[in-house]
């Protein structure tokens, strides 16, 4: 300190003042923030309106998780169920355009235990109609069983149902309807409560056998249908539909070269299906060669339709397989995998007949469904619906997560206790240069390609402000422990914090921050110019990141949505948990952070990411300095500050630990005899006593 | 304070709902111990009671069956529903086009052009922003007792008509400041699929109501489905029962979704003058299917009285009972 300048003195109360600033902002905004909450979603529930939509329950959490949802507790502190407000799910506005916020219970088997309106602003439905009125008609949701969308009696008209519309207001209440049903529904689906969401079967692709016609209609891999006219039985439709893209099915209908051919088109999960027709009527039509659409086709798969397009769609004269009839009309028809086609779940194909009158039917439907043998992933497609397992039973959900996640449990432990034996022996590392760098790389390849591809343990500003979020709300140690390998990752974080700094994060355990400094290894070896940013500019852009990540802590206290939509400036979504498969702005921006990062080394870490800034505030807090510096560092030496690879030292030679990644390049020139000037100088000294002592006798004429 | 006469209201549902609710309650009183299981599924759908009777078939078949039918429910409202903003129909009144639209919306409109040019107009789905006019209105003045100002009428009329309207299979074009309603067709259309689905399905026996009704087969014991007529909301009128095998039943009724509380403003405009129709205080139709019943109900509702017994007979097999203010019902044609 002594060295400082008067300029420099000013520069950190300038700072300093500027630091003072920014907590008088957030000190502001935190009550506003709270405000805008309040105004904004629900936070907590009252006991009044607890006992009206969840009649029994003890206790009631915070809203929190995606999306947001109260967890209900009994008596006996068990998970009975939860609270869903449609405004904070859904965003539910009436027909005014306004909000209206329904609270909706629901209990573990998907019934509705209560509806309360506790918030609506509708001028049309004051006409005639009391805001009891309407109160009792939300309160009339209770019973209904969000599954069935209803009831479900055998043999007799059961009294209960749901509550009639209220007169005059059709449209308001059919919104409150739709806005209860679907919040439930996204919540429901959301926590388990309706069984786990299935995800699209895997289907087997690869195995071929030769199969006749016969054979494939027989076992269903093609289905077919005949129509005839409703006069008489003459034939108006033949149509046979079946999944191509399986070997066993579209190689057998087309043989091996225009399978194969279309396999190299059809991209990782887009699915092919056939249709052949015969018959008066044409499916085709001629106007998809204008439109590229065929507009007497659509596919239907639950509550979805998709339209069938000319991209990728091969017109086929005949079929080659043994024994099939003749067809007028034959196509492959390409659903891309981004269309959300469930190739294992049972779809049918309509036709449109044209020039069907007002009162005939126009729509003809084929139903298929992709035989088992296909499903690598089966999943009953026609078995009876199981009842719900106990839900009161069950044991937590984070419990069974951790129980199925246990490999990758164990792997990160292990990697943290590589990471902590480092740590602490990191002088004895450091002075093994040639092992420290193999271990560096070895340690920054495990962390991207294990931690961030394979396992998902990228952190990111956004858990930061769950977090916080969870404090101001009403902490629950449940919701945190979903996730294991997050979890663990910022127990240990938190921990490294507290000793160490952000850096132990930042530059070991960030799988983004490992890919960044891998690349630059390459870049470098590659001898790509590395550019140096000036200090004093460099400096001046640290503030960035801090200014990010307030922006987006002050969003959030406003809305949580908008500060996830915001958090998008971290490229860790697209680059990690979705590997580049994303809209392509997203992707040029991840691409375009990296490339920066060829030329300046994490240029990202350093300037821009809110969770490095996030971390970096508490780390403040930090209780040990491991990391050595001697008292000639800065002034006779520069060799750290230009080796530092976020030229987190200063120029006066101290480290920066809000800008430190803790990778240790600074130790091991610190310990670096051959390199440190004054260890090399001492070492010079010694050898010079080490020669004295040892060769006396010969040297001593030369001294 | 409110100066007009008091509310008359009773929603169309409310009266849909009563009726089926009487095929039901007639049904389980006469079902012998050795007629067929049946299953029904009461809940909503298009934001108003709906009700599905299965007659036959295993409990899970059944629950199968229904879950089917919901999907299918979801999946057209999100083509037509006017509240959802994000349905077919919303992207197009907003965006003036529709690319690429579904069979289910591209063949909806031509059933509307369809009927609407067999009605002589009286049936036409662009009266949308009359609607919009006729909301906005109301939204601002909830005690009004008169309508939009005339020349609020005459600018929303001039966005009326189906002439601007380009529909080809590729894309739907509306002119500038169009919109499109479905709501008087749609509920036919959906009760219609659903019904096409239940009977793919193997169901012979069937009655569908979802937002109008239609019944496969007859009811499980001989006599034909019987489905009670409710009084309109605004007229006193007899009880009345009609029997229905394989049919479909709609009705109309002004007064179902007024904007004001003496039910003189409501949804059913005759597209010419932009004036809530009132000849009548409720429209019936019989129809072979649901699609037809619920379009002709509101044609026949806004058609001038004159032209309907024509109307009706253009159509095979379609009845239609007209039910003055006195309560009267007139039936055409004449049985």
């Amino acid at each position: 300190m002594a060295s400082t300048s008067g300029a420099d003195l000013l520069r950190r109360r300038c700072a300093c003042v500027a630091l003072a600033v920014g907590l008088l902002v957030l000190m502001l905004a935190v009550p506003t923030g709270f405000a805008l909450a309040a105004e904004g979603g629900r936070r907590t529930l009252s006991a009044a309106e607890l006992d009206a939509v969840f009649p029994g329950a003890a206790a009631a959490g915070p809203f929190e998780g995606q999306p947001p949802a109260a967890a209900v507790r009994g008596a006996d502190g068990r998970l009975t169920g939860y609270v869903v407000s449609t405004f904070d799910t859904l965003g539910s506005t009436g027909y005014s355009g306004k909000p209206l916020d329904v609270l909706v219970g629901v209990d573990g088997a998907g019934v509705i235990t209560g509806a309360l309106l506790v918030r609506q602003t509708e001028p049309i439905l004051v006409i005639g109609i009391t805001e009891d009125d309407l109160r009792r008609y939300v309160a009339g949701f209770a019973g209904i069983n969000v599954t069935l969308r209803g009831t479900l009696a055998t043999g007799a008209a059961p009294d209960q149902a749901y509550p009639a519309v209220i007169s005059g207001a059709s449209v308001s209440s059919a919104v409150i309807r739709d806005a209860v049903i679907r919040a439930v529904t996204a919540v429901a689906g959301s926590r388990g409560v309706l069984g786990r969401a299935s995800a699209a079967a895997r289907v087997d692709i690869a195995g071929f056998v030769p199969a006749t016609w016969a054979e494939l209609t027989a076992d269903g891999s093609i289905g077919c249908r005949r129509f005839t006219q409703a006069e008489g039985t003459k034939l108006l439709l033949e149509l046979c539909v079946g999944l191509a893209t399986p070997a066993r099915i579209g190689e057998n209908l087309l043989g091996k070269l225009a399978y194969n051919r279309l396999a190299a088109m059809l991209g990782a999960a887009d699915q092919a299906i056939m249709i052949a027709a015969a018959g008066l009527v044409s499916v085709k039509g001629t106007a998809f060669v204008r439109s590229g659409h065929f507009e007497r086709l659509q596919l239907v798969q639950g509550a979805r339709t998709f339209g069938l397009t000319t991209a990728g769609y091969v017109n086929v004269e005949a079929l080659r397989t043994a024994g099939g009839p003749e067809f007028r009309e034959i196509g492959v028809f390409v659903i891309p995998a981004d269309a959300g086609f469930d190739a294992g779940a049972p779809w049918r194909l309509d036709v449109l007949v044209p020039d069907g009158g007002a009162s005939a039917e126009a729509i003809l439907s084929i139903d298929y469904a992709l035989p088992a043998r296909y499903v690598l992933s089966p999943q009953p497609a026609d078995a009876p619906v199981a009842e719900q397992p106990s839900f009161a039973d069950a044991p937590p959900l984070w419990q069974e997560t951790w129980r199925s996640r246990w490999s990758a449990i164990a792997a990160v432990s292990v990697m943290l206790i590589v990471l902590s034996v480092v740590l602490v022996f990191q002088e004895a590392v450091v002075r093994r240069p040639v092992f420290y760098r193999r271990l560096r790389l070895a340690y920054l390849a495990v962390t991207l390609l294990w931690l961030g591809w394979w396992a998902g343990g990228q952190l990111s500003v956004v858990n930061v402000l769950t977090f916080v979020h969870s404090l101001m709300t009403g902490f629950q140690w449940e919701f945190f422990l979903l996730d294991p390998v997050i979890f663990i990752l910022w127990g240990y974080v938190a921990a490294a914090l507290l000793f160490l700094g952000r850096g132990v994060y930042c530059g070991w355990l960030c799988p983004f921050g490992a890919l960044q400094e891998l690349l630059a290894e390459a870049a470098r070896l590659v001898r790509l110019p590395q550019l140096v940013v000036p200090f004093a500019l460099h400096e001046r852009l640290w503030p960035l990141k801090y200014i990010i990540f307030l922006g987006l802590f002050a969003v959030s206290l406003g809305s949580t949505r908008l500060a996830f939509v915001g958090a998008e400036i971290e490229p860790f979504k697209t680059v990690m948990s979705m590997t580049f498969l994303r809209e392509w702005p997203f992707v040029v921006y991840a691409i375009a952070l990296l490339l920066a990062g060829l030329f300046i080394e994490r240029f990202f870490c350093r300037y821009l990411c809110p969770l490095g800034a996030a971390l970096a505030i508490p780390a403040r807090m930090r209780m040990f300095e491991w990391l050595k510096r001697r008292p000639q560092c800065g002034r006779e030496c520069g060799i750290c500050f230009q080796r530092c690879p976020v030229q987190a030292i200063h120029p006066e030679g101290q480290i920066n630990p809000n800008e430190c990644i803790h990778c240790l390049n600074c130790q091991r020139v610190y310990a670096d005899d051959a390199l440190c000037p004054p260890l090399a100088a001492r070492r010079k000294r010694r050898e010079r006593r080490e020669a004295l002592a040892t060769g006396a006798g010969v040297k001593r004429g030369e001294v | 304070m409110r100066t007009c006469s008091p509310p008359l209201i009773l929603s169309r549902r409310r009266a849909l709902t009563i009726v089926a609710g009487t095929a039901a309650a007639l049904m389980t009183g006469r079902v012998a111990p050795a007629a067929p299981a049946f299953h029904v599924w009461e809940g909503t759908a298009l934001g108003a009671p709906a009700r599905l009777i299965l007659v036959g078939a295993a409990e899970h078949a059944s629950k199968a069956a229904v879950r089917a039918c919901l999907d299918e429910v979801e999946r057209l409202e999100r083509e037509f529903s006017l509240y959802r903003p994000d349905s077919a129909l919303s992207r197009l009144n907003a965006n003036g086009v529709l690319d690429r639209p579904s069979l289910d919306l591209f063949r909806l409109l031509r059933l509307s052009a369809t009927v609407g040019e067999q009605t002589g107009g009286a049936f036409d789905v662009t009266v949308q922003p009359l609607w919009q006019a006729y909301a906005d209105h109301f939204t601002a003045h909830p005690d009004a007792c008169s309508g939009p100002p005339p020349a609020a009428i005459a600018e929303a009329c001039s966005r009326v008509g189906c002439r601007r309207l380009s529909v080809r299979s590729e894309r739907i074009a509306l002119a500038p400041g169009m919109a499109l309603t479905f709501n008087g067709i749609a509920q036919g259309y959906i009760t219609d699929r659903v019904a096409d689905l239940l009977r793919a399905r193997g169901y012979t026996n069937v009655l569908v109501e979802m937002g109008e009704i239609r019944a496969l087969g007859p009811a499980p014991a001989e006599p034909p489905w019987s489905i009670a007529l409710a009084a309109p909301p605004s007229a006193a009128a007899e009880p009345l029962s009609l029997p229905l095998r394989d049919g479909a039943i709609a009705s109309s009724a002004g007064a179902a979704t007024a904007f004001d509380p003496a039910a003189r403003f409501h949804h059913l405009f005759v597209p010419d003058t932009g004036r809530s129709a009132d000849a009548f205080a409720a429209v019936t139709v019989v129809a072979p299917r649901a699609t037809l019943a619920d379009a002709l109900s509101t044609a026949l509702y806004v058609a001038p009285p004159s032209r309907i017994p024509a109307i009706v007979g253009r159509y095979p097999g379609v009845l239609a009972l007209l039910t003055l203010h006195s309560g009267q019902r007139l039936r055409i044609p004449a049985a």
